[in-house]
């Protein structure tokens, strides 16, 4: 895979602000539209800019896929949290009347895993097509 | 010939059914679960956002088996990308 020396330059320049902004949309996904899916895109975009500046780079799917799997278990145990406290499966673990700031550390933290998770496939799925199209 | 004029007729008295049933709508519009959205989802879910506090709260069934969607879509990718690997 041979690149432009121009390409390579930009996408050194526009690798951090893709980072940085898909981190901004997970994290502020309760309060700004946006959230775990979008955001997890985003971040896929940004680790699939390294392809441009390495295009050497390790194969490591095995892995991606492996920390995807633990990824859904950590999502369905987070969510399982309230049959603790409530005693039904699926919602948020703090009762109703609690402060609002306690009970968006519940949507931060899903909102954290699923984007992740959803950066963690598509960064797997991309990097299988890629190393299929090089062999 | 026949057959782009056909075409043409359907999508036209498809336009004319959809608008006409758009009209229809505007009168019988049901707002009970928007509104129910609107004014408790802040104060129930602590989510400014209401797609948020719907996705990750009431709705939170439906998100975890769309994660599991992708999961395992990337299981199938990643098993037709090793088919030929000797290994398996």
């Amino acid at each position: 895979m041979k690149n432009s020396q121009i390409l390579v330059c930009i996408s050194r320049v526009l690798f951090p602000f893709v980072l940085v902004f898909g981190f901004y949309v997970i994290v502020n996904g309760h309060l700004t539209p946006g959230g775990g899916f979008q955001g997890g895109a985003i971040l896929a975009t940004a680790i699939l800019i390294t392809y441009f500046i390495i295009p050497e780079r390790i194969n490591i799917i095995d892995g991606l896929v492996r920390l995807e799997k633990h990824l859904f278990l950590w999502i369905i145990v987070v969510g399982s949290l309230s049959l603790i406290t409530k005693g039904t499966f699926f919602t948020n673990p703090l009762p109703i009347p609690a402060a609002i700031s306690f009970k968006r550390i519940f949507l931060v933290l899903l909102n954290f895993l699923i984007g992740s998770k959803v950066a963690i496939g598509l960064v797997a799925i991309f990097s299988s097509f890629i190393e299929e199209g090089r062999s | 010939m026949i057959k782009k004029i056909t075409l043409i007729g359907m999508l036209i008295f498809m336009l004319f059914v959809f608008s006409s049933n758009i009209s229809w709508l505007e009168d019988n519009i049901d707002t009970t679960t928007k509104d129910y959205y609107i004014e408790n989802s802040l104060y129930e879910t602590g989510s400014r956002n209401i797609v948020t506090g719907i996705y990750l709260d009431y709705r939170l069934f439906d998100s975890i088996f769309e994660t599991s969607l992708l999961l395992i879509t990337v299981s199938g990718i990643t098993f037709m990308y090793k088919k030929d690997d000797p290994t398996l």
